[in-house]
């Protein structure tokens, strides 16, 4: 039997029928591995090209698998990234055999984006020194394979920070900017991309390119935010910022509509400078904001704590305690609860972290937090972005498939600061068409807590998420974690298509991430 | 003797769900296949769109020559003896006909695995680190040693048999078989699998349209007769529902069913270094389509074997607490309490109901009723009611009773 090919991105008519399958592209989401032909021929181009390839069966399987922990798969060949010139060279080699690469930052994708199904897997963790800081400039070079905790230690000793990144240790500077990234202050300085000023990218055919708002411009918005289909990010200067610790305060709600609209009232009136929710599934809301100064917090304090719903600590334990007490048969829940809170809430307050009330590296103690306490050897986080007058929907729906799916999870909610002068960038990206000013984001994490579920029982939850973004015309914060099929159905045909004709352009042999995106 | 990661036994859907996981994951996947590829398969072909959407999104759209015609099928349609028909749409449109022939040769050729056709699995030893798989491949014997065997042989597994030899007397045995006729005239909607619940046709009766002609199928306990329950369907299509259909084609076709294991959760998964997966676990969906859940068995199999591995943990137990999920959603399709407050179909049968009047609402609870007690003879009433009470209990079906 002749199996036609398919061309990556090209969607063919369906022989079942129009109607079947309502709404759901007729493309291959799981990606197939590929055949290894022509490997040999690469292998002995790449090697006379100088790049070295470890083929070993021990190396390539350290690369697996991705943070999602459920889609496994494995390169034929790993190449570590050394210098801009190296990735320049196996571009242009694997340009010419049509071989796959797929690159890796810290690997915390969720769908396997970041897993090489045969191919070349370039690891960008080889590259990860920090280039230059200009303190007047409040710039930094560093290259992409960093990790943001280990750029916030060489930043740290300046007195510097970085603007944003996302709260976890493992996630390098390139992945981040290639998908977006999130942070408690994102509503007021947007997402971590936004942050970037320029950009060194080897493009697919190999090109070494510097690209900025100024310099190659088209080149610098397809690739922020998008998905490392136009470039890989070898180096970036970030904006950064005088370092300064945090003033901490936390108000519980039992609603979570409560608690996102005094989010949004406060991301409005720019009243803090860092803001988001975590929950314990939906009985217990965390509303957190922090400040930079003690003038900001002042001011938050004399204009806009009162009007906060949210209680304080002990004045929300009374409220549960209300709340269960005529509810006996939520037993388990109530204890569960309890049990969260003291495993949890010393994490945040822990005293190496604390000085004069204030938290120091904050990147630390939220990563480690997160890690300890929500991450686990899979990661399930699908997620919805949508506008602000969307959002209380958008959370309600997915916070409803959550109690269907799973005893425990959590949500994480933030605002992202939207930036009129990067809206190019934003195309068929985390950020909403129709967001004007903030859009928000929620994440749906579901508590594995040592159980072990079907990929199939995952697949089954983010598709129920996903579907709500479909329906609410959202669009997905991922920081690398939304399923392909959902693509077209989110952006349309007429964007991805445009996409795809620009990516076919920059890349002919369709050789650089081709699964992720078409 | 070949060494390889995984030996998976049979070519059908399910083991090509296992072998896309497998070797997507990069191990040295094997299927052994008794017939030469492709190979004929006896199946309705009415896949449901949950297996649609597993076939699009492991490996692609389907090329046409995996489709009957018509290539699609709209939905079901129940018939009952008081002449009240309820056609019900599948949840969002239309579904794939397969041509089971084509259709499994081409998910496992985009599975990537190496396949052995004409190799007849004939037994196999776990030997604890490792399998040998004993098969014949044109008469001659080839062996395999393999870290894991997956047996996706269907319902009449021999690999089942391997492992758990007294199994097939332990549970009640079906024949479904199928003839297919020149359409005279037929009123039965093309666009639809129809089905009867009707005690006096037998435990599983359908029809629907295949390449111009029309499927007469029959399924009841083993032992009756084929072509005299055939007759008596074929007649009664004849007078209740003016079906006029010429005599039967020669290539009829039959094979052995086992309805019972996921009604009852009485599955059987294998043991030690061998996982049993799709039919041949006892997975089938209501209405007798196993396409789906073999699918998702299938590929559950394969990534339990790669976590396990991953993680170095007993292959096995990963493979029970990851299938529970396909279980449930398997069991639920047959589970009372399911079926009357919730919609564990992929079609929705409250509805149909409801659209009926208070009259024929009535009856149509009376025939199924009915039919039921057509099933009365395997004892399955008190084991169904445990399973449906353990549900809400336990969130799920006991593990306990699963081989």
């Amino acid at each position: 039997m002749k199996i036609p090919l398919v061309e990556p991105g090209t969607i063919g008519p369906c022989p079942v029928a129009p109607d079947a399958l309502q709404g759901i592209t007729r493309q291959q989401t799981n990606p197939a591995r590929w055949n290894g032909a022509g490997w040999q021929d690469f292998v002995a181009a790449l090697r006379a090209a100088d790049v070295e390839l470890v083929e070993s069966v021990v190396a390539c399987g350290v690369y697996a698998t991705d943070a999602g922990g459920t889609a496994y798969g494995m390169p034929h060949g790993v190449v570590i990234a050394r210098d801009a010139g190296q990735v320049s060279r196996l571009l242009k080699t694997a340009q010419a055999c049509r071989v796959p690469v797929t690159v890796r930052g810290g690997g915390l994708t969720t769908e396997g984006e970041s897993v090489a199904f045969g191919g070349v897997l370039l690891d960008m963790s080889g590259m990860s020194r920090v280039l230059t800081i200009d303190a007047n400039a409040l710039t930094v070079r560093t290259e992409a394979g960093i990790y943001w905790h280990s750029l916030a230690e060489e930043l740290r000793r300046e007195n510097l920070d970085y603007l944003s990144a996302p709260l976890n240790l493992t996630s390098s500077v390139g992945g981040t900017l290639g998908v977006g990234g999130i942070d408690v202050n994102s509503a007021r300085l947007g997402c971590s991309a936004d942050q970037a000023v320029s950009l060194q990218v080897v493009t697919p055919t190999g090109e070494i390119v510097e690209c900025s708002d100024t310099e190659n411009s088209e080149l610098f918005q397809r690739v922020i935010l998008g998905y490392g289909q136009f470039g890989v990010i070898t180096e970036a200067t970030l904006r950064i910022r005088p370092y300064t610790p945090l003033a901490m305060h936390y108000y519980y709600y039992s609603s979570l509509r409560a608690a996102i609209e005094d989010l949004q009232m406060l991301d409005r009136n720019d009243a803090s400078d860092y803001s988001g929710i975590l929950t314990i599934m939906d009985c217990a809301v965390n509303l957190l904001v922090a400040f930079d100064s003690d003038e900001r917090e002042a001011a938050f304090r004399k204009h806009w704590e009162s009007r906060l719903r949210g209680h304080g600590e002990f004045g929300f334990a009374l409220c549960m305690l209300g709340h269960y007490a005529v509810r006996p048969w939520k037993l388990g829940e109530a204890l569960y609860l309890l049990q969260r809170k003291q495993a949890v809430f010393p994490e945040f307050r822990r005293p190496e972290y604390l000085r004069a009330g204030k938290m120091h590296d904050r990147s630390v103690v939220f990563s480690r937090a997160v890690w300890k306490h929500w991450g686990s050897r899979q990661m399930v986080i699908p997620d919805l972005a949508t506008s602000a007058d969307k959002f209380i929907a958008a959370v309600e729906r997915g916070n409803a498939i959550c109690r269907k799916y799973f005893r425990h999870y959590t949500l994480y909610c933030v605002g992202i600061k939207l930036r009129p002068e990067h809206k190019p960038h934003y195309e068929m990206s985390c950020i909403p068409p129709d967001a004007d000013g903030w859009a928000y984001g929620c994440e749906f994490e579901p508590m594995i807590e040592g159980e072990v579920y079907s990929r199939d029982h995952f697949q089954a939850f983010k598709n129920a998420i996903y579907d709500i973004g479909v329906d609410l015309g959202a669009s997905y914060y991922r920081f690398g974690g939304m399923m392909k099929g959902y693509i077209r159905r989110v952006f349309g045909d007429a964007v991805v298509d445009r996409h795809l004709a620009l990516k076919r352009r920059a890349d002919p042999a369709m050789i650089l991430n081709r699964d992720v995106i078409f | 003797m070949r060494a390889v990661d995984v030996v998976i036994v049979g070519a059908s859907l399910a083991a090509a769900a296992a072998a896309k996981r497998l070797v997507d994951a990069g191990l040295e996947t094997v299927v052994l296949e008794r017939k030469e590829l492709p190979r004929h398969k006896i199946c309705s072909g009415i896949l449901s769109p949950r297996g649609h959407r597993f076939l699009l999104e492991n490996f692609g759209p389907l090329p046409r020559e995996t489709l009957h015609e018509p290539t699609s099928c709209r939905g079901v349609t129940f018939h009952f003896p008081s002449m009240v028909s309820m056609p019900m749409d599948f949840f969002h449109g239309t579904t794939p006909h397969l041509h089971r022939k084509y259709s499994d040769h081409w998910a496992i050729q985009r599975s990537g695995a190496e396949v052995h056709d004409q190799t007849s699995f004939a037994g196999l030893e776990d030997q604890g680190g490792h399998v040998l798989v004993h098969a014949r491949k044109h008469g001659e014997p080839v062996a395999y040693r393999a870290r894991q065997v997956i047996g996706a042989d269907g319902p009449s597994s021999l690999v089942v048999r391997a492992v758990y030899p007294d199994y097939t007397k332990q549970i009640p045995w079906f024949f479904v078989g199928q003839k297919f006729h020149e359409i005279i005239d037929c009123p039965l909607s093309p666009e639809y699998f129809h089905f009867w619940f009707h005690p006096g046709l037998g435990h599983y009766t359908w029809s629907h349209a295949r390449d111009g002609r029309q499927i007469v199928g029959v399924g009841f306990k083993r032992g009756d007769n084929f072509a005299k329950k055939h007759a008596v369907v074929q007649r009664y299509l004849e007078e209740k529902h003016g079906v006029q259909l010429k005599p039967a084609d020669d290539d009829h076709e039959g094979c052995a069913e086992n309805f019972g294991p996921s009604l009852i959760n009485r599955y059987v998964f294998g043991k030690g270094n061998v996982l049993v997966t799709g039919q041949a676990a006892g997975f089938l969906n209501m209405i007798g389509e196993g396409m789906s859940c073999a699918l998702h068995s299938g590929a559950i199999s394969g990534e339990a074997i790669v976590e396990a591995q991953r993680r170095n943990r007993p292959v096995q137990e990963m493979y029970r607490r990851m299938i529970a999920s396909e279980v449930r959603r398997c069991s639920d399709q047959w589970n009372p309490l399911k079926i009357a407050f919730e919609r564990p179909h992929e079609a929705d049968f409250p509805e149909a109901l409801m659209k009926l009047s208070w009259r024929e609402r009535g009856l149509v609870l009376r025939d199924m009723w009915r039919f039921i007690v057509l099933f009365k003879e395997f004892k399955w009433g008190r084991q169904i009611a445990s399973a449906a009470m353990q549900r809400p209990l336990l969130g799920g079906y006991s593990m306990q009773r699963w081989l």
